[in-house]
């Protein structure tokens, strides 16, 4: 017998979930796909206008109530483009990043393009920190976080 | 000097309502809880040699082989542990509740024995808290690392399903919005990343355990493929196979078994977690490794740390988070983490050598990475750490980071050891 014959087995887990968005994540989503419009709620004890939506301030432990519509367009906070390819994940080159809708308090995560991402050392010249960006919005909408395509560099 | 601008970089994540009673995080040992507790301290340790794969040991047999070396090392068997902590991420492992799998293998058959669903150096915090409290006297601690699953893709899921996971955000890619804010906050250059990725894989080298042992040049570093900006491949940490245990004791066992040159007191501990939310964390420090340290510090009496501990092992994840780690630890002033490279200070020889093992960048036990780092620690405490031992260490210091999340929602802990 050969004992260094060593077994392997190949498996794949596929398991269906349900995600229950609940109401506040419903409407954020809704006005996307409705209204081409971002909303966040404002905490009434420190006043930021959290975007996206979410039922209580995490910092002041609060409940929050009130809807407040925040620009499409916003600052870039921070970003990083990726190169690797990974089982499961977007195809590279791609650019994720962090934007300060106007209005809000807090930073959107999203992707970033509009802007040729080929060669990193060209694209680090052209994504930059502080930069304005616009959302870009699909013709067909599902009340879905990509019925923003993504964010680009506002036009001049 | 590290403990003023903690108390100011924290302010951001402080609650308006944390004013009255003032305790925004928990603190292990204070004032008259410190004098109640028992003195803790590692007296055995254990790791396997570390690699990409381990075809021919099945995933529990390497927890064993590491905590059969633990208590060799401390010359005790199974039968005189008394609680038992495991830890690890289940679904990178494959196996949803692992500790079906790793207590056995930890000596936890039929014992206290529990699991966190965190990074090693978290069971370590908890055994210690474990042994101090007085309701037991040994402690076995084990953290592995496996790596026969997409370890980014598992990442992903750690996101929320409805605004960031379907934007394909993992590990890699918040850990690289970390450090391309802090480049662009204080002009980190690219050399300065590679000094650090050229330091610990020449460091690697004088470690038999560790996973990779050749050197890189520094042109090496800054040519390897960009995966994630400003990351490149070489400043990203490989995915090894492997496991790490200790022995934990308190004084009172202690003073029965001979172990005189095998003893790392714990005289400091510390953790925090940072913010949930990326949306609006300050990336470009570390805030919840500045709280840890800042804890752990007080606990241990350090005030200043390059001058007062004689080696360090951080958990760098990234050859920018080490330098970032070296501001949160007080080493480097905010912004000075790339000056603190350039000087060598960190080196081997240095004033305050970082990773003699190799760290992160040679061996990555996901889930166990921050415990093999107070295992090595231990080690240089008790002159252990053969060829890759700094001379005359008396105290040194350990930093872990559980975060399947990247830079989101990050715990560390920071823990200092000190001869007698």
């Amino acid at each position: 017998m050969n004992t260094e014959e060593l077994i392997e087995v190949q498996e794949r887990w596929n398991i269906p979930y349900r995600h229950s968005a609940g109401r506040f994540a419903s409407r954020f989503l809704i006005a996307l796909r409705d209204e081409k419009k971002v909303y966040g709620v404002r905490c009434p004890r420190c006043k930021r206008v959290l975007v996206p939506p979410r039922p209580f301030c995490e910092r002041c432990f609060v409940q929050c109530t009130e809807w407040v519509g925040v620009s499409d367009k916003g600052t870039l906070e921070g970003f990083t483009i990726s190169y690797q390819a990974y089982v499961g994940l977007p195809t590279p080159p791609y650019a994720s990043g962090l934007i300060k809708l106007d209005g809000a308090d807090t930073a959107l995560m999203h992707f970033v393009g509009g802007v040729d991402l080929s060669d990193p050392q060209k694209a680090k010249k052209a994504v930059k920190i502080g930069m304005r960006v616009e959302a870009v919005w699909k013709e067909e909408r599902l009340g879905h976080i990509l019925d923003i395509e993504h964010f680009r560099p506002v036009q001049k | 000097m590290a403990i003023s601008r903690q108390a100011f970089a924290q302010k951001e994540e402080e609650c308006p309502e944390s004013k009255k009673l003032r305790c925004p995080i928990f603190t292990p040992c204070d004032g008259e809880a410190k004098a109640m507790s028992k003195r803790v301290a590692i007296v055995g340790i254990g790791q396997t040699k570390h690699e990409g794969s381990k075809p021919r040991q099945i995933y529990d047999e390497v927890v064993f082989e590491a905590t059969k070396r633990a208590l060799e090392d401390v010359g005790l068997d199974r039968g005189d542990i008394d609680t038992v902590v495991v830890s690890g991420w289940d679904v990178n492992d494959g196996r949803t509740i692992s500790d079906m799998y790793v207590a056995p293998a930890s000596g936890g058959y039929f014992k206290d024995s529990s699991k966190t669903a965190e990074e090693g150096i978290f069971a370590l915090a908890y055994a210690y808290l474990r042994i101090a409290s007085g309701l037991f006297d040994t402690a076995l601690v084990t953290g592995h690392g496996h790596a026969e699953s997409p370890f980014e893709l598992i990442s992903n899921k750690v996101f929320d399903p409805f605004f960031v996971r379907p934007l394909g955000i993992s590990s890699i890619t918040t850990l690289a919005l970390q450090a391309n804010a802090y480049v662009n906050k204080y002009g980190i250059t690219e050399e300065q990343a590679a000094r650090v990725v050229v330091k610990n894989r020449g460091n690697g080298v004088n470690n038999p355990y560790a996973h990779l042992r050749r050197e890189v040049s520094q042109r090496g570093a800054l040519n390897s493929k960009v995966v994630s900006l400003p990351l490149r491949a070489l400043d990203c940490p490989p995915q090894s196979v492997g496991a790490v245990a200790l022995v934990l004791a308190s004084e009172d066992v202690i003073k029965k078994i001979a172990v005189s040159k095998n003893i790392a007191w714990v005289t400091g501990i510390g953790w925090a977690t940072h913010t949930y939310h990326m949306d609006a964390a300050d990336l470009t420090h570390v805030s919840a490794l500045e709280k840890a340290a800042e804890v752990a510090y007080k606990m241990a009496g350090v005030r200043d740390p390059i001058k007062e501990i004689d080696v360090a092992e951080v958990h760098d994840i990234t050859s920018y988070h080490e330098l970032m780690a070296y501001e949160a630890l007080g080493i480097a002033k905010p912004g000075q983490g790339g000056k603190v490279i350039d000087s060598g200070a960190t080196d081997i020889g240095g004033e305050l050598p970082v990773n003699p093992s190799g760290g992160v960048l040679c061996t990555n036990l996901h889930s166990g990475s921050g415990l093999l780092r107070a295992a090595e620690a231990a080690l240089q405490v008790m002159g252990r750490a053969e060829k890759r031992q700094v001379p005359g260490v008396k105290r040194a210091l350990a930093h872990g980071i559980s975060a399947p999340a990247g830079a989101i929602a990050a715990s560390h802990a920071v823990i200092v050891l000190e001869k007698e």
